[in-house]
């Protein structure tokens, strides 16, 4: 069957083309962090002549690397926790609720899922700069949430709307409150779609640069994001401290896919199936 | 114990009614079945007992309490779901507890509660096992324990068994024969299977199309139909209906001929006057042909379905649109041949042709 070898070849070509797109800027970050500001002037693309280790102590010092780690990792936690619960408990009804408000209540969130999050910076900006939450964790942290907040009640609608409607049923028969059989019977149900989620709003927390760079100017509260883009300057750019800084700021988050990698997985397939 | 009374009981959704006036009264301690075939409002008035739906109109009492429009959970009443509706993430124990803890019981009494419903059920071993470490009858048998354990006034039963395989089923059935004898409380039942209905029931309600067609006993409203419908419902393989002409009257009796049925004439016990030449519908129950009996006609047999202790014959005959079908004994399978069945005249049952009424 050579058509169908053929047919596999190319497919396999492309994949590994493919591939190598996506390996290419990790390749290309990584080779640079150990390279001198000299040798990157002299060729760009070229490889170390030997690692400079020191790029990653200066970078490491510079960007204030562990306070950025720990405002990062405090924020993207905060957030996903908030989103989830929020979104999860504005799904409760609107899943179990047929009615024509909750349709257009279920559309108007989808709207806000298809706004761009740069249209909301200046509306954002000002009403925080009004309540006095420029500059603090807590702003951040409603900010995303936020942002966040559409796309977890449309995906809860959906996993919620999945769950039998004879469970809360029980539930009301077993003396529980709308709030109870949320609490006792739906929201531990949810931890597949939970997992899931999760997955989106940190990657979308950790990586965001735009909000944090608007909205955070205490050095001291910057996240890892921005603390990279310290090495970016008006006039200069410090390739030997910018590229470290960038593999600095991915580790924590790498890790944490290479711990939790199998329960990632499986939340993403449960979500998709149940 | 605690009776139920239904008074004019109205369901609509929007312009749609499901339920028309539904009048009933069921006894403290009596299991009372709703059958009837899929989409008659069984269900829906099950529903509405619980609480899980709202009455549009009418009234419902359940003992002295007017529960018209109370919470589902002030009613004191447990239901069992046909999909058990267990939640999956706690273990049978917490399952059957649950309950209880929303109610605000001690946990000493939760669990001495848990233990005894385990017992009568036979689910201990299970007690900390989850839902989906339990077979179909198991779970069933941990949604019945829920509901015991809130010692309810009144059990709902939601078509239980409809998801379990026949044997498992028969199984069941005899439990929750045995259960009502314990605890003698008053239980609802709800299934579209006639044998449930008629092995269980102390009373059976049969709806159509949310109207109560017939209340009765079970044997009651197997010899003694009130509709064509009931005629046809109750009793499996269901009951024959032929075309018949009143050809004459004496005393309290008619004599019928049936053109389908090789031009036989019956004499059916009637006290309704009815004029010669007048149309009406006879029905004839498979198990009521026998080795005996006063009429003898002659049944053309296609198919012979053999349950082993007993047979049915299936002939199609000119002018009926389904199989007759007769009770047949004995090991032989007369496929193919024609045998004189017998029945007595007595046993048929006279209808209306057009209201499908009994003629009595």
């Amino acid at each position: 069957m050579p058509a169908l070898n053929i047919r596999q070849l190319l497919l396999n070509v492309l994949v590994v083309a493919l591939v190598v797109a996506m390996l290419l800027p990790l390749f290309y970050m990584i080779t640079m962090s150990f390279r001198t500001a000299t040798e990157i002037a002299e060729a760009p693309l070229g490889l170390p002549d030997r690692l400079a280790w020191e790029n990653y102590a200066q970078a490491f010092g510079g960007m204030n690397y562990v306070r950025a780690v720990i405002n990062s990792v405090g924020i993207t936690i905060s957030v996903t926790v908030l989103t989830a619960l929020l979104g999860s408990m504005a799904a409760f009804p609107l899943a179990r609720n047929t009615s024509g408000f909750a349709r257009i209540f279920i559309l108007l969130v989808a709207l806000g899922l298809a706004t761009p999050n740069f249209v909301t910076i200046t509306p954002i900006y000002v009403i925080f700069r009004d309540l006095g939450l420029l500059d603090t964790y807590l702003g951040i942290i409603l900010a995303f949430t936020a942002l966040n907040l559409p796309l977890a009640v449309f995906f809860y609608v959906g996993f919620i709307g999945a769950i039998p409607k004879d469970l809360v049923e029980a539930a009301k028969l077993d003396n529980c409150s709308d709030w109870q059989a949320f609490w006792y019977v739906v929201r531990p149900l949810l931890g597949p779609a939970t997992a899931t989620l999760s997955l989106f709003v940190m990657l979308m927390v950790w990586n965001d640069f735009t909000y944090p760079l608007l909205l955070l100017t205490d050095k001291d509260k910057f996240t890892v994001t921005i603390s990279v883009y310290r090495f970016v300057g008006n006039q200069n750019i410090q390739p030997d401290m910018l590229f470290p800084a960038a593999v600095l700021g991915s580790l924590p988050l790498l890790i944490l896919f290479a711990i939790f990698q199998r329960r990632i997985v499986a939340g993403v397939t449960a979500g998709a199936v149940k | 114990m605690t009776e139920v009374t239904l008074q004019s009981v109205v369901k609509r959704y929007g312009d749609v009614q499901v339920i028309h006036g539904v009048d009933l009264e069921v006894n403290a301690g009596e299991f009372c079945v709703f059958v009837g075939p899929s989409g008659c409002g069984k269900s829906t008035l099950l529903r509405m007992i619980a609480g899980l739906e709202e009455t549009t109109e009418g009234k419902m009492h359940i003992g002295e309490r007017d529960v018209t429009h109370m919470d589902a959970a002030k009613r004191g009443v447990a239901m069992v779901f046909q999909t058990y509706a267990l939640y999956p993430h706690m273990t049978v124990r917490d399952n059957m507890a649950f309950g209880l803890k929303m109610s605000g019981v001690p946990k000493a009494e939760a669990e001495a509660k848990v233990a005894e419903a385990a017992k009568i059920l036979k689910l201990d071993p299970f007690l900390d096992r989850k839902p989906k470490a339990l077979s179909g009858g198991q779970r069933q048998r941990v949604a019945i324990g829920r509901a015991i354990v809130r010692a309810p006034d009144v059990f709902l039963f939601d078509e239980p068994l409809s998801n379990l395989d026949a044997e498992l089923r028969v199984q069941m059935r005899l439990e929750i024969a045995r259960l009502h004898k314990e605890l003698s409380a008053t239980m609802i039942y709800v299934t579209h299977d006639q044998v449930e209905a008629m092995t269980l029931a102390d009373k059976i309600v049969v709806l159509r199309a949310g109207i109560v067609e017939q209340v009765g006993s079970p044997l009651d409203l197997y010899a003694d139909p009130d509709n064509l419908f009931v005629a046809q419902f109750i009793g499996s393989p269901k009951t024959n209906i032929l075309k018949g002409i009143v050809i004459g009257s004496e005393g309290d009796s008619l004599r019928v001929h049936l053109p389908q049925l090789a031009d036989t004439e019956l004499d059916v016990a009637c006290g309704t006057h009815m004029e010669p030449g007048k149309d009406v519908c006879v029905g004839l129950r498979p198990q009521d042909f026998g080795p005996d009996g006063d009429v003898t006609i002659p049944v053309p047999v296609e198919v012979v379905e053999s349950l082993g202790g007993v047979s049915y014959a299936y002939a199609n005959l000119p002018g009926l649109e389904e199989p007759f079908c007769i009770e047949h004994r004995g090991r032989s399978r007369p496929e193919g041949s024609v045998i004189q069945a017998r029945f007595t005249s007595a046993t048929a049952l006279l209808f209306d042709p057009e209201s499908g009424k009994r003629i009595r």
